[in-house]
């Protein structure tokens, strides 16, 4: 089983530019993530970037940051079926995880366009379908906020030197993205497993886990050292009356609708609830809803089920929910906040 | 070039809409009726909030009383802990000391999407459970907390008003 797991097949993609220049190295020897030749990374944009997804002042009206519907406790996801505005608008997909997210060649529930971080990271302050941190046509503010902050004004001055310091939408979408980045998680006790670390998971984890690569059809999608192949799938009969036709409002094509990216696992046990709308409550739920293209989930025993659960909260890596490195600052510019 | 164009007709919807929904639209009509706790919440009365430690004695929330608060911009607010969503320099926060006289579950009712913490001892409690009000209350978050009896401190932050309608409710 040891050598099974560890023979998935790992995501391997053309690099354009040097690795994070904070946590590259990688002992599962998955390849390193890309990182756009425009926007190298450096511990001084990293530092700036972690700053700026804690900062409310992206949003319209001081009350939302990143962090607000990416939160570390829950792998920087968030617990709620969708995320309301900034401005009290409804979400209207469920917050991904941002854990690994260096190596996700698509970004977003449904979007294949969105392939780079720097381009993601603007949807959300900008965007209006639906408004979330209601920057949209008010992007100066940015400079107006950032730029009155004399630290803030150090800090874009070392991470952006080519660029003049500049204080910007795409200079903090640049930060943004280096310190996503940085959020590598390769330490759960599935990773330990397989490794060697026999003791790593439990016996009704591994074969949660054996499950999870055969016969309960999961691994076909949910592949790679990350889970996920990337690609879009329906998972459920379309229906006109859904509002959401998912990869068809980018496509265009009717085929499409109902059409969702396969999210990563890691951290699952953490991120419900699940589905692009945040209409599965539990794993449990969410694992009975693949029927249609896992037809097996039908055929598990409440004991089988229940392994393949704790296989999923075995892809949990407690440090990385807890790691400091990816907290609110406390400190900047060597002063406290 | 579509995305400008809702730019432009979204952010002028915008400037004429309430940025948070604070107060019940005068059209809605409740669905169910207002729980016996939260029975005080249409009767507020103005109390301002402390903006550092010094400030609290003067910023004193009873159980069971509504109120108006008035906020501070949250670049003058020194609060006692920092909050996990302290809120941009254009937002509004402050604190107010509770008094707790029997150990219990309380719940702290506002009428935006503002952070909220209770510090026991200088440290946030861990809720144990969150929800929006009745439909059509004005209320629109709920967050209840297991409380010890004693003088604790309440921190509202990241709010987008300077005023927010408050209450902190025993649970029954």
């Amino acid at each position: 089983m040891v050598g099974r797991l560890m023979g998935l097949t790992l995501l391997v993609f053309g690099c354009g530019g040097r690795p994070p220049a904070a946590r590259a190295a990688d002992p599962l020897r998955i390849a390193a993530a890309p990182v756009p030749a425009d926007n190298p990374t450096t511990d001084s944009k990293v530092e700036l970037g972690r700053r700026l997804f804690y900062d409310a002042d992206l949003s319209i009206n001081g009350t939302m940051s990143c962090a607000t519907c990416h939160g570390q406790r829950r792998a920087f996801a968030h617990g709620t079926r969708t995320h309301p505005g900034a401005l009290g608008h409804a979400g209207r997909r469920n917050v991904l995880s941002l854990a690994n997210v260096a190596w996700s060649r698509t970004l977003t529930w449904a979007d294949p366009r969105v392939t780079t971080l720097e381009r993601q990271a603007t949807i959300p302050i900008t965007g209006v379908e639906p408004i979330e941190m209601g920057l949209g046509g008010a992007e100066h503010v940015i400079a107006e906020r950032l730029g009155a902050d004399a630290c803030y004004r150090q800090m874009f001055a070392a991470a952006f030197p080519e660029e003049g310091g500049t204080i910007a939408l795409a200079t903090v979408a640049k930060a943004l993205a280096a310190f996503q980045r940085t959020m590598v998680s390769v330490e759960s006790p599935w990773d330990r497993y397989r490794r060697g670390d026999t003791t790593a998971m439990t016996a009704e984890a591994r074969r949660g886990a054996e499950l999870f690569a055969g016969t309960a059809e999961c691994a076909g999608c949910h592949a790679g050292p990350f889970l996920s192949d990337g690609s879009f799938h329906r998972l459920e009969p379309d229906s006109a009356r859904r509002p959401d036709r998912g990869l068809a409002e980018i496509t265009g094509n009717a085929l499409d609708a109902g059409r969702f990216r396969t999210p990563p696992l890691r951290h699952v046990a953490l991120t419900g609830p699940y589905f692009h709308d945040g209409s599965a409550p539990t794993l449990v739920d969410a694992i009975g809803r693949h029927r249609a293209v896992a037809p097996a989930v039908d055929r598990l025993t409440s004991a089988e089920m229940g392994e393949l659960v704790a296989f999923l909260t075995a892809l949990t890596d407690s440090a990385f929910v807890t790691d400091p490195r990816y907290q609110m600052p406390r400190r900047f510019c060597g002063r406290a906040r | 070039m579509r995305a400008a164009c809702y730019l432009v007709v979204v952010l002028g919807s915008l400037l004429s809409r309430p940025t948070a929904a604070q107060t019940a639209p005068p059209d809605c009509r409740p669905a169910e009726p207002m729980p016996p706790e939260l029975g005080a919440w249409p009767d507020r009365a103005p109390l301002a909030a402390a903006a550092d430690r010094a400030m609290l004695g003067g910023a004193v929330l009873p159980v069971g009383r509504a109120v108006d608060a008035s906020l501070h911009r949250t670049p003058d607010v020194n609060f006692v802990s920092l909050p996990e969503q302290p809120g941009g320099s254009v937002s509004f926060g402050g604190m107010f000391t509770v008094e707790v006289v029997e150990a219990g579950s309380y719940r702290v009712a506002i009428g935006s999407a503002a952070w909220i913490d209770v510090l026991v001892d200088g440290a946030a409690v861990l809720s144990t459970a969150h929800g929006r009000g009745p439909g059509c209350s004005g209320i629109r978050k709920m967050v209840t907390f297991p409380l010890p009896a004693g003088r604790h401190v309440l921190q509202l932050s990241a709010n987008a008003e300077r005023t927010l309608p408050l209450l902190v409710a025993r649970v029954p």
